[in-house]
């Protein structure tokens, strides 16, 4: 029996609709109020950077998109770019040109899914359906252009997988034009909305202070006023010569993350129009042979090209001995791998820097004195992917 | 899964009988509405919630609702890997479901432990709870899964017929 | 590049650049908090990640691997220091630590002296062994393909 003075403790998850994935939380109550919030990971631990160290760098690239399942060809990016960094090779200006546009496609997507399942958390059912219809044009591209649907593993250490196919830019930009209507669609649904404002204006604050201590970053970090963005902040795959602001608000609190993230999605789809206007002929695979063969399409004409192929699907890929951390900027914040080689085709050790491992750890702050309610639609705005948090 | 009272309604009931029709009529109500419990563990759950979108829609073949309890639920679709620390939480799940009731391990992680052969994932949900349809894929397309339901749904017919 | 400023107040700091373009500075376990702190003065305010690799053929056979960022500079800042068994405890410096060596703990098996909780976080609670050790087997199960299943059949 609870008396007036006592707390109550209670459990959230893993099996919850709300929490966004298998993340654990052990509450302690007061009525409805939070008093304290531990969250508790590793329902989710898939030992993949153990299995990563038992297999082969080439390997080691499909067990990259189901990390954080919702960037697939994010991750893929992050951990081409720290293999490319140990072999110091050049990315043809095709293949870099087509990262930025698969890596914002993907921004797209992931903040789509994130619309749909944070209007269903706080009840507005709608909008989950309409945004996965808008995920299905960018699903179908993704199948068409690699074959799988979500984890295409399209983009490996030294390019491509392959060229576009036939008519696929022209779709694209299609998708990218029947988009923002949409998007006016969400936000006619919810930014002036009552309800939704009611439960996200001064829910879940997060001072600007506290999420730089706790290593917080992406829209999580940009929403309390910290304009830091990867894309801007440490450039890669040439984003310094596009065109986009950094999106950030200032009131730390749910209703800024949903804003800054709607933003973001109008700047992705500017950026993948930026990245079709200026996508430049040419191979999609690096030149240098001991990072990738050439293409299929070559086999026909070049036996050399068969002998590469074989070669590089039988031995693999031997980058130079020495480590490597280049960071992305993955929707949910930094995503890096921590790559370590000795020269032998095994990687000594891949680690995920994952963004979402450390926005968690700034939940019980952000919980801190809210209702159970709030707690949901603050866990939504972290925007949590447990695959990642959990490896 | 068997239930006590259908059963007895069929114990020596010949086709036709009413005991017979008794019985179907309650399959064919299971069959058609199979309400799933949320168990969306990792990437499967995604192409499972695009089944429950608009596009696929699961609805039409009676998952209408996705119960988050599982006391109100008949149909677990494990959709993902199980790791170690799950692994009982998945059990005590499924002993919290009331019967009859199935599971569908989706994906290669719940029907196998898929690309995942180590220490942390359990090879395969079958080890822990009984599976009545294995969807392969990684992740299995929305079609796939659909197939899987519907397959699960003639197998649930067939249930009194030999 | 030359080192940063903070590197030649730290005892026996060793710096170099990795191949990503990072700062990277090796020391000896006793001056890890030293070393934390001077980054931290130097403008590496924002803890990003910490890690360890296991090499089980050296003596300290943990390297742990702080990745820190300096806002202002927008730099990072990689951090390293080789340790047989433990470490002092970065939480005290930055929260955002509490977590990251938690899992080395988990992991790797390495203590942090001054965690307030070291505790398992992504195992089992009552889990055997440190997974990530590179003696620690993967723990694959046989995978039981009919070629090469051995039965009486004559074919």
């Amino acid at each position: 029996m609870v008396t007036a003075n006592e707390t109550m403790r209670i459990n959230l998850g893993p099996q919850h609709p709300s929490t966004h994935g298998v993340l654990r939380l052990e509450l302690e109550l007061d009525g409805e109020r939070i008093v304290s919030c531990r969250p508790v990971i590793g329902y989710l631990h898939t030992g993949i950077e153990k299995s990563m160290e038992a297999r082969n760098w080439l390997h080691a690239i499909a067990m990259t998109d189901r990390l954080d399942y919702l960037n697939p060809l994010g991750n893929n990016l992050a951990y081409a770019l720290a293999v490319e960094a140990l072999f110091g090779c050049e990315i043809p200006e095709r293949a870099v040109v087509a990262r930025v546009l698969l890596a914002e496609l993907t921004r797209i997507n992931s903040h789509l899914v994130w619309v749909g399942t944070n209007a269903m958390d706080l009840g507005a059912l709608s909008v989950f359906f309409y945004a996965f219809r808008e995920r299905e044009l960018l699903l179908d591209l993704f199948e068409e252009m690699s074959g799988a649907r979500m984890m295409t593993s399209f983009i490996r250490p030294g390019g491509l997988q392959d060229d576009f196919p036939d008519g696929w830019m022209q779709r694209c930009a299609r998708v990218l034009d029947a988009l923002p209507p949409r998007i006016d669609e969400y936000e006619a649904l919810l930014t002036e909305n009552p309800l939704f404002r009611e439960r996200t204006i001064g829910v879940g604050k997060l001072a600007a202070d506290d999420a730089l201590a706790l290593g917080v970053s992406g829209p999580l970090l940009r929403a309390s006023g910290v304009e830091h963005d990867l894309r801007k902040a440490r450039p890669y795959c040439g984003y310094e010569r596009f065109q986009f602001r950094v999106c950030t608000a200032t009131a730390g609190d749910c209703y800024a993350r949903y804003q800054v993230r709607i933003a973001e999605l109008r700047e992705s789809l500017s950026l993948c129009q930026q990245a079709l206007a200026a996508m430049p002929g040419g191979p999609v695979r690096t030149s240098d042979r001991k990072v990738m063969p050439p293409l299929r399409a070559e086999f026909q004409h070049s036996m050399e090209a068969l002998i590469h192929h074989f070669k590089h699907y039988t031995e693999g890929l031997r980058p130079p001995a020495g480590e490597a951390y280049v960071p992305v900027e993955s929707p949910r914040g930094e995503l890096g791998f921590y790559v370590k080689s000795d020269g032998s085709g095994r990687p000594v050790r891949v680690h995920e820097r994952a963004p979402s491992f450390a926005n968690l750890q700034a939940l019980p702050s952000m919980a801190k004195g809210m209702l159970i309610a709030d707690l949901v639609a603050i866990i939504s705005t972290v925007d949590p992917v447990l695959g990642e948090v959990d490896r | 899964m068997s239930t006590k009272g259908a059963a007895a309604a069929t114990d020596g009931g010949k086709s036709g009988s009413a005991g017979w029709m008794l019985s179907r009529l309650a399959d064919w109500s299971r069959e058609n509405s199979l309400w799933p419990a949320t168990f969306g563990l990792a990437c499967c759950a995604i192409e499972m919630m695009s089944t429950a979108a608009g596009r696929f829609d699961i609805a039409r073949f009676g998952s209408e609702l996705f119960r988050a309890s599982p006391r109100q639920a008949d149909l677990m679709i494990v959709s993902g890997r199980v790791a170690l620390k799950m692994a009982p939480v998945l059990k005590e799940i499924y002993d919290q479901m009331p019967e009859p009731k199935w599971v569908i391990a989706m994906g290669d992680c719940a029907a196998c432990g898929g690309i995942f052969n180590n220490y942390a994932i359990v090879q395969g949900v079958d080890k822990i709870v009984p599976v009545d349809m294995y969807v392969p894929g990684c992740p299995p397309r929305p079609e796939a899964l659909i197939d899987g339901i519907i397959k699960l749904q003639e197998r649930i017919a067939r249930r009194h017929r030999r | 590049m030359t080192a940063p400023d903070f590197v030649a107040g730290v005892p026996g700091a060793v710096h170099t650049v990795g191949r990503d373009g990072i700062d990277t500075v090796r020391v000896e376990p006793a001056s890890w908090t030293e070393l934390l702190r001077a980054a931290q003065a130097g403008g590496y305010t924002r803890f990003l990640d910490l890690t360890a690799v296991d090499e089980p053929q050296r003596a300290a056979r943990f390297e742990v691997i702080a990745t820190l960022h300096a806002p202002a500079a927008q730099r990072w800042l990689r951090l390293c220091a080789s340790t047989a068994e433990r470490l002092p405890s970065a939480v005290a410096i930055w929260p955002a630590a509490n977590w990251y060596e938690r899992e080395v703990y988990d992991l790797f098996g390495v203590r942090f002296d001054g965690h307030p909780d070291l505790t398992r976080i992504l195992l089992p609670d009552d889990y055997a062994g440190h997974p990530l050790r590179r003696d620690h087997p993967l723990g694959d199960e046989p995978v039981d393909f009919t070629v090469t299943r051995e039965t009486d059949a004559p074919w």
